[in-house]
Formats: structure tokens, sequence, C-alpha cells
């Protein structure tokens, strides 16, 4: 398949793909439209974090960058008065400013080192969201966060974003925008030069690339979009705390996105539709819900290492040889 | 209740039907749990343990008016009128256990406090600051650590250097609590040890030793302690219930392994009370006359001081030691007249540590 073809392919999906996930929410009960939200925004968290991942680098500080973009509009919103409108982009750029910040010592790291580095570095602001009473609300957090709220002039009341479905649809046109933003950027010069180097490092500083600075630039938009998720996260739920942005909710992204796969787009998206949806199905089964889902990793570990995303060239090759071996 | 009959409502039996919802401690979970109980079930009244999860919930729960009970009332506040902690009002009944010591064994004078640092450990610990000031004990070490800590050694350790009598454990988590006490015997401690909580003791008898752990303080009896048995108890046949309860879950009887059935008893009486399921109208019937039958005898709806409502339920709770290697009420003493005495010393502290409604976030 040629590569307008396949342009022409992506349209066609998103043409079909896009009105049917803006209708879905209506015909669903309540609380799953509650997990679609919580979806979308674990959509946003997991592409944001494959760009990381582009230039080579897995870090363990991306549910606390998430959790940062969520504090700051929090407070923006609640301490400042800032309108919300306004706190949540504000907040995305201030959780890519604290990932620039961290850039300087994690960034000189690579590989194991850096994902402990950064391991480290995310404790040491999650503890801070604990340590300080003020202005983070210590282990408690902060609640009460003012929702989204929009007055139309045909409106007597302003729009709440705090109904499931206005947020959804707002949602679904951020996530779109984002993840429309993120491919872009993973299929410009930028993104290719992050293919080289994560693969080619010596190669890349050999023809004059400073590798220094595209991984800053990887690990800052990367935060940036981890940042907004966080910030729409908290106006939705109006409450957080640092016990939602540990070690163990991090460990859910590396999981997602090692079953998706890493090596396209849309691997990453596939790994935490399909593994959320599971979860939900499996919940009814109480104590036994983490076994399964454990037994569904190990089985897509040993059979699917390349993740989820490599099972539709697996069947198209299992069909072929099928084919073929009929065929004498 | 509902082999008893169940509901009786309008000269009619109903059965209850109880509906399950595993929100894994997470506050995005614990809000889809909420709208799946009230969308799809229609539930009356919500159970829930509390803490973190609450926060996500409220907003919620207060614009449906719906009836919600927490086993940790530093969820409570002015802005969730319908969210009541109608049976353990952590962390304050750890007053009592600090009062029975003191009266009981005078000669104790240093306390070294552990405790993990989150919202169950750290209103504790200001708590047991409180008490211990109150009966002239002085705190010689705090030791605040992280919930993710897993090895206790140089916890105890550190406690340990300061010389303590007492050795506090707060409300750490019952493993945190069963792993300290095992480093406290394998470091030589000979003091008294005191607790909000002590669950699987009979392990840690086994790994240290009978006489080790004798005379243990905590707050949490085993529901056969014949000390249940008197009038003024309102938790039914408490004995049968234990029994039964040990007998599906071997092993896992712990502190708050009644307190679901205790909240389902004050609900019951409340609903017939009032004719009726709706949450405001079983609430009003709850609150009728300020005062309520709690598992530990009639109590009264109380909290104003310290969470800005008086959506707590307090009264009388036991103290409880490890006697020959079985759990056993020592005394129920008061709440209350402890507050009447000291309540400004547990103020100052929950102020100090930021914990008042009026200081949260």
């Amino acid at each position: 398949m040629n590569s307008a073809s396949r342009r022409h392919g992506w349209w066609l999906a998103a043409a079909v793909l896009l009105p049917a996930l803006a209708a879905l929410p209506f015909f669903l009960p309540f609380h799953r439209q509650d997990f679609m939200i919580f979806l979308l925004l674990d959509v946003m968290l997991v592409v944001s974090y494959r760009l990381v991942t582009l230039s080579g680098e897995w870090s363990l500080i991306h549910m606390v960058l998430m959790g940062c973009g969520g504090y700051a509009s929090a407070l923006l919103s609640k301490r400042a008065d800032l309108l919300v409108w306004l706190s949540i982009p504000l907040a995305a750029l201030l959780t890519a400013a604290v990932a620039l910040l961290l850039s300087f010592p994690l960034l000189r790291m690579r590989g194991f080192y850096f994902l402990i580095g950064s391991y480290a570095a995310g404790e040491a602001v999650r503890l801070a969201w604990k340590y300080f009473v003020y202005p983070f609300g210590g282990p408690k957090g902060l609640k009460l966060i003012p929702p989204l709220e929009l007055q139309l002039p045909f409106l007597e009341q302003p729009l709440s974003f705090v109904e499931p479905i206005p947020f959804y649809l707002l949602l679904l046109v951020v996530t779109c925008v984002s993840l429309l933003l993120l491919y872009r950027l993973e299929h410009s010069r930028i993104g290719l030069t992050l293919h080289m180097v994560h693969w080619q490092p010596s190669l890349a500083e050999a023809v004059g690339v400073n590798s220094w600075r595209y991984r800053t630039l990887a690990f800052a938009c990367g935060a940036f979009f981890a940042g907004l998720a966080g910030a729409l996260f908290v106006h939705y739920l109006g409450s957080i705390n640092p016990n939602q942005f540990a070690i163990g909710e991090m460990l859910y992204i590396l999981v997602w996105v090692i079953i998706g796969g890493t090596r396209t787009f849309a691997g990453p998206v596939i790994g935490v539709v399909v593994l959320s949806v599971l979860n939900e199905i499996f919940r009814q089964y109480d104590e036994w819900r983490p076994a399964i889902y454990g037994l569904i990793l190990l089985l897509s570990m040993r059979f699917l290492p390349d993740g989820l995303e490599s099972l539709p060239g697996r069947l198209r090759g299992l069909w072929r040889r099928r084919v073929a071996a009929a065929q004498g | 209740m509902n082999r008893a009959g169940g509901l009786r409502i309008g000269g009619d039996n109903y059965k209850v039907e109880f509906v399950s919802y595993d929100n894994e401690y997470l506050p995005d979970k614990a809000l889809q749990g909420m709208k799946k109980l009230v969308g799809e079930h229609d539930v009356k009244f919500v159970m829930m343990l509390g803490g973190d999860t609450w926060p996500a919930v409220q907003p919620f729960a207060t614009r449906r008016k719906l009836l919600t009970s927490t086993l940790l009332p530093s969820d409570l506040s002015p802005d969730a009128p319908y969210h009541i902690a109608p049976c353990e009002v952590h962390p304050i009944y750890n007053v009592t256990g600090v009062e029975w010591m003191a009266q009981n064994f005078p000669e104790l004078k240093r306390a070294a406090i552990c405790a993990q640092n989150d919202s169950l450990g750290l209103p504790s610990v200001a708590t047991y600051l409180a008490a211990f000031e109150a009966a002239g004990i002085d705190v010689v070490d705090q030791n605040i650590f992280d919930p993710s800590t897993t090895d206790f050694a140089p916890v105890v350790t550190s406690m340990l250097a300061s010389g303590p009598d007492i050795v506090c454990l707060d409300t750490c988590y019952a493993d945190y609590v069963n792993l300290i006490t095992e480093q406290l015997f394998h470091q030589g401690f000979k003091g008294k040890i005191i607790s909000c909580t002590f669950d699987n003791y009979q392990d840690v008898i086994e790994k240290t030793s009978k006489e080790f752990v004798e005379g243990f303080i905590f707050q949490f009896p085993d529901f056969d302690d014949p000390a249940l048995r008197q009038d003024f108890i309102n938790f039914k046949r408490p004995k049968d219930f234990y029994e039964k309860f040990v007998e599906r879950h071997p092993g896992q009887w712990s502190a708050v392994a009644w307190e679901y059935a205790s909240i389902m008893d004050l609900w019951k009486a409340a609903a017939e009370q009032a004719a009726s399921v709706e949450p405001l109208a079983v609430l009003e019937a709850m609150k009728q006359g300020g005062r309520a039958p709690h598992a530990f005898g009639d109590a009264s709806w109380w909290g104003e001081e310290l969470w800005g409502i008086d959506n707590a339920l307090v009264g009388n709770w036991p103290v409880v030691t490890v006697r020959d290697g079985r759990a056993r009420i020592e005394e129920f003493r008061s709440i209350p007249e402890w507050w009447s005495c000291y309540k400004d010393l547990l103020v100052k502290h929950m102020e100090a540590m930021g914990l008042m409604h009026y200081q949260q976030g």
C-alpha cells in the first residue's frame, strides 16, 4: 500500500469512526459514559508517552507529569480564581516547563539510568505534593475543584461540563486534535530525527544532530499532552490527590504501551482500549479479575511479543500461508 | 437481615438487595461505581470505605442527595450534608486506649510513634499526640514513613533509639502493624505496644511469642468477646456473626469486618421508623433526637467542631488487649467525655497538621 492510499484509508477510518464515537455516549448507560471519558484521557496519556519512547527513552515520570497538569490547573482555578478555560492550557504549558527543567539532570542519563532517574524525580515531585499541605492539600489533596462551564448567549444557565456527555464531546475534540498534532509531529522531520536519535545515535551525532535537544523536545512535548490530560481529568473529577499518580498507576501506562506495541502510532491506543475494555468486562469476577488480567498479559506477551498491533499482520501471514498451502 | 424477614415497611416485608462495586481505591473508578449503583441499580444507600475515593464522588452524591456512609469521619464536611459516619469514628476513638493505658500503667511516660504518611495515618498521629499530651506522656520520637515502605527495621531502630516505654503504631495498615511488631520483637523491645488495629494477631504470636504480644493494646474486639453480650450492646448476636464470618472467610476477620453489618442495622431501623427507603427520610429518622443506637451502645450525632457537621455517631468505644493469646475487651470508655475535657488539645494538634475541615484543600 503506498502512502497516498494509506492516507486515504486513515481519512476514511476517521470519517466513519469520529461520528460513531461522538454518538456513542448517547446510547450508553450513565457510568459507561464515564468509562469512555477516562478511556479517552488514557488514550491521550499513552500516545503522548509514545512520543517520549520514540527518542529511545522509557520514563517512569509520565503519570506524575499528568499530576503536574492536574495540580497546576486545580491551583490556578481554585486558589488564583483563573478561568478554567485558561487554567487548562496554562497548566499544560507549565507541565512542559517542569519537564524542560527536569530534562537538564534527567536527559544526561540514558537507558536504565534514565528510567531510574525519572522514577526518583517523579517520586520527589509526588512526595512534595504530599508534604506541603499548603498549597497542595497534603495526602488528602485538593477537592471541590471548579468544573468547566460555558456561558452561551442562547442559554439561561451556563452549560456545565460536570455532566458526562458535554464533557465527553469536548474531550473527544481535544483528544482528536492532540492525536493529530502528535501524529503530524511524528511524521515530520522532527519525528524522523527522533527515530534516528533512537536507532542510530552515533550517526545522528556524526551528522550534527543535537540528540539531547531532540530528546528534550520529545520529553517536553509528551509532558505537555500529559499535563493537558491531567488538567482535564481534575476538572471533571473535581478532586486530586498524590496517590492517584503513584508508580502503580504508571505501570498501567507501561503495560498498555507494551501490550499494544510501540512500532506504530496506533499500537498504544489499541493496547489501552483492549485492556481497559477487558478490565471492565471482567469486573464482575471481583477477586479473579487481576488473575484473568495477568493471564491475558502473559499470553499476549508470549504469542504477540510485538504487541497487539502486530496481530493483523500475523493473521494476514497465516492466511497467505494457508492459501499457498491449499494451492499446492 | 433477609433471613429474619427483611425490611418491614407499611406492614409489608421487603428483602434488601446488596450490590457491590470494586472501586480499586481509585477516585475515577469510585465515581463510575457510584454512577453505576445509582443509574443501573437505583440504590438507596451507599456504604463506602471513604478516604481518597470520597472527594471524587462527593459532588455527584451531594447533587443527587444520596445517602452515603464512610468509615473515615475525616471525609465529613459541611458541604456534604448526606454523608455520615455512623459506625467508626476514626481516629478519635484511639484516645480511649491511651487513656486506659495511662490509668493502668502510670509508670509508662515515654512514647515513640510511627505512621505512614497518608490520610489514614496523619489524623491518627494528631489524635495520639493529643491523647498522650492529655495523659502526661512525652512523645520522644515521631517517625512518619512513606506508605510504600517495606523494610521496617530502620523505622523500629530509630524509634527504639529514643528509649521509649511505649511504642505507638498509630493507624498503620494491618500488614505494617504485624511487620513492625515482629521487628520490635527481634530488636528486643520490652515495653508496651499500642495500636489502632491488630488484625491477624495470631500470625504475629506464631512469629514472635505469646509472652511478647501479651498486653498489646488496640481498639477492635473479636466479636465472640463475652463483653459484647452486655445489654447496652446494639449489635445483634455478635458471637453468631463472628463465628459465621470466620467459617465463611477463614483468617480474614479484621477491624472493619463487622462495620458494614452494623451500619446496615442502623439503616434498617431508620428506614422502618421512617416507613420509607428514600435517602432523606431515612437520614431524618436516623438523626431524630440527636441520638442513635451505635454497635457499642447508644451514641450522639456529633462532629461540628471537628468536621464542621454533626454527622458522626459518637459514644463509647472498647479498649482491647491481648490476654493469653486472645483479644479481649478490657473496658468501654466514652469518647465524648474525653472530648469535653481535652478538645482543645485535639484541635491544636489537628490544626498543626493542617487537618481541620477549614484547612482542607
